[in-house]
């Protein structure tokens, strides 16, 4: 008997005493590193890197490095679903993925479902970029987090900005590719006509990234005769259309997303000026502390979606501050937990998460193509100029009626 | 009026664009038989030969340059990959060259970066052509054009008037009997596949300083080369030609147009209810404009199986 209280008593002190190695947090970047959509794909990896790279240097977190794998969903759905089991087996803590709003639908439904299995080991998904509605609304759920702007935000943002300075006219035309982010695009620039004091001349939705010749599109443009065009094309879309409207002359004013994606200043040429965007973050609308810093680790100044995207390691980092779970198993909901309750100061403003869907409330910047702008892009001598910034509460909308969140237990 | 005159503008330049990179395809497999996956990787090589160099030696040495260096990586993917495979058959020489694809592509990402390049037409091309109702229309899509004709010209001519088109057809009907009369058939079919991945590359060079030159250049038009030349009938130049002008026509004119189901529908008194039933009903054709040149290759391929100008099944 006393040798039974014995073992008793050794194996309970060897389960309560503290382990050699505590458990390091775990972060995944599920990302298009090859592929179609590489360039923006590994974009959001540097900015995780970044990020993870701060934390390390501030001593990590529960005693350890925070460990950062990357997997390459390769551009597709399918790929991604294959990295999140992947990612799951092994022991990943919190997801970021940024490029795709349909990758990113799948991993917050692939996340929602390993969370229901899986009580006590869930996993955070941080999306850094997938923009479509529906993720706050039919799709959300308590560990989607997301960190980047909707098309409502950059929309208002833009006739707002634009109407201030006397560029958005009273005729405007949408053009958008069809699919949930270009139909998010579309509605939003409807849904602004009387805010804005416009009507819509015509709108248009177009294939993604399959047509190489945008002439008969800037034909159909040109006779609708608009001051400013709607579109929240990307990549190629966005890049060919902006070329044929200058090579036939076309006089009006691009309002877009994606103008700052790398490439679209230096083809586009002097075509793109004038021209507007809003989007999360711009040098230019900076002290430029932050744009020192993240040359000084990377190389370069932060380009395209790099900025916002450090800005959530940053609240990640800032929520972690706010958990301890002394060297012991990590508790992912305690962090999410945290995370909702962070309010991150960024360059910009403060960037704090809506409770109801999650969806950050954060500032946004409108800019303006100019020559010879304090941050040049592309090795050009064009490049951003800020027009506004709006801050958070002005930017943000109302909580989607579709969004029915469930929250765990506390 | 306005309308489709400018579409047709548009659709015209647009077809000999593609006609440009199909040619090179159709000529390949119309003597050879190869069915060559990586054709719009040689199309992208020369966009990005022709960026490299013209950055040092200017825009006109660039474009003169490109097909050469394209054409000779041509003919080493002939004399020293496909022999390899050719005796296991088309399915294996398709794979390889559809691997060639794929290493072509993430090489160049190494070479030039994952973003497009800042490859630009020199600026004594930069200059509209014309005026058509009060739109400028710019005279390097001429330029683009008039390459095309030019290419489709100077092909059909070496085909059909020269002693080497008479060698080159000879070798591809009867092999055995033009090596019988001292012609070197190998050398024969290496400079064919050369000339083809030159034109892909006179292309890249020439589309690459209009359209952006990227990493996905090759993605993004490799489909649709390969539904022109299916089209046209593979193997027909004539055939290619026709096929790429009529998608050119067709995407363009679609654009402009607002039609769908429910307008059809509104023409017996069902406007209505197929507004409210939405979906399919109400997909306006412009939506769709980049599907059509696939809906035209399935009507053409249950109608003609070989194509419009293709003689064998």
């Amino acid at each position: 008997m006393k040798r039974l209280a014995m073992i008793a008593a050794t194996s309970a002190a060897a389960l309560t005493a503290s382990p050699l190695h505590a458990e390091p947090l775990k972060i995944g970047i599920i990302e298009s590193l090859s592929g179609a959509q590489t360039s923006t794909g590994r974009l959001y990896a540097n900015a995780v890197k970044y990020g993870v790279d701060r934390i390390n240097e501030a001593g990590g977190f529960n005693g350890e490095p925070v460990v950062v794998t990357e997997y390459d969903n390769a551009g597709g759905a399918p790929d991604a679903a294959d990295k999140f089991r992947n990612a799951v087996a092994d022991g990943v803590d919190i997801i970021f993925q940024g490029a795709s709003s349909a990758i990113a639908g799948q991993l917050t439904e692939d996340v929602r479902k390993h969370n229901l299995r899986n009580p006590g080991d869930e996993v955070i998904f941080i999306n850094l970029g997938g923009e479509a509605m529906e993720l706050t609304g039919e799709k959300c759920q308590f560990y989607h987090f997301r960190y980047t702007t909707t098309a409502p935000m950059r929309v208002n943002a833009l006739v707002g900005a634009m109407k201030e300075s006397g560029d958005l006219g009273t005729k405007v035309y949408s053009i958008n590719q069809n699919y949930s982010w270009g139909q998010d695009m579309q509605a939003a620039a409807a849904a602004a006509a009387a805010d804005g004091g416009y009507t819509v001349v015509d709108e248009v939705l177009h294939d993604v990234n399959k047509i190489q010749d945008f002439a008969p599109f800037v034909a159909r443009i040109s006779s609708a005769a608009p001051d400013t065009v709607f579109t929240g094309n990307w990549s190629n879309d966005l890049l060919l259309l902006m070329k044929a409207a200058g090579d036939a002359g076309l006089d009006v004013t691009f309002a877009t997303a994606f103008l700052d994606q790398p490439g679209n200043i230096a083809n586009a040429g002097k075509t793109a000026i004038g021209h507007y965007i809003a989007n999360n973050y711009d040098n230019a609308a900076t002290d430029g502390k932050f744009a020192e810093d993240y040359k000084t680790a990377t190389g370069h100044y932060p380009i395209f979606v790099e900025g916002h995207s450090a800005f959530a390691l940053g609240a990640l980092q800032q929520a972690l501050g706010t958990v301890d779970f002394g060297g012991g198993d990590i508790d992912v909901t305690k962090i999410a937990l945290a995370l909702e309750n962070t309010t991150y100061e960024t360059p910009l403003g403060p960037v704090s998460v809506r409770k109801e869907d999650h969806q950050t409330i954060r500032p946004v910047v409108v800019s303006k193509v100019v020559e010879n702008p304090k941050y040049p892009a592309d090795e050009t001598n064009m490049g951003f100029e800020t027009v506004k910034v709006i801050a958070g509460e002005d930017a943000i909308y109302p909580v989607q009626d579709s969004c029915k969140m469930e929250r765990p237990a506390e | 009026m306005e309308f489709a005159i400018i579409s047709t503008l548009n659709g015209v330049t647009y077809g000999l664009l593609l006609f440009m990179v199909s040619a090179g395809l159709t000529l390949i497999f119309g003597m050879m038989g190869v069915l060559n996956f990586a054709h719009a990787s040689f199309y992208m090589m020369g966009a990005y030969v022709a960026y490299a160099v013209s950055s040092v030696f200017g825009f006109w040495v660039g474009i003169l340059v490109a097909p050469i260096v394209v054409g000779l990586a041509g003919m080493a993917v002939e004399r020293f990959l496909l022999p390899r495979v050719h005796a296991h058959g088309h399915a294996h020489e398709l794979l390889l060259t559809f691997g060639l694809a794929l290493i072509i592509e993430e090489l160049i990402k190494i070479f030039f970066g994952d973003f497009p390049v800042n490859y630009q037409m020199p600026a004594e091309l930069r200059f509209s052509a014309f005026e058509v109702f009060g739109a400028t229309y710019p005279f390097y899509r001429l330029f683009i054009g008039a390459v095309a004709v030019v290419m489709f010209a100077a092909l059909w001519v070496l085909l059909t008037r020269t002693r080497t088109g008479i060698v080159v057809r000879a070798a591809e009907r009867l092999p055995a009997m033009a090596e019988a009369l001292g012609h070197n058939i190998p050398i024969v079919f290496m400079f064919v596949f050369g000339t083809g991945a030159a034109l892909a590359g006179l292309a890249g060079a020439v589309a690459g300083a209009f359209y952006p030159t990227n990493p996905n250049m090759a993605l993004e038009l490799g489909v649709i080369v390969f539904v022109v030349v299916v089209v046209g009938g593979l193997g027909s130049l004539k055939g290619s030609l026709l096929a790429s002008l009529m998608i050119g026509l067709f995407s363009s004119f679609a654009v402009g147009l607002d039609w769908s189901l429910a307008n059809l529908l509104g023409v017996v008194g069902l406007g209505d209810w197929a507004r409210s039933v939405g979906g399919l009903l109400t997909l306006e054709l412009s939506s769709i404009s980049a599907t059509i040149p696939f809906a035209l290759m399935l009507i053409v391929l249950l109608v003609r199986p070989a194509g419009l100008m293709g003689e064998r099944n």
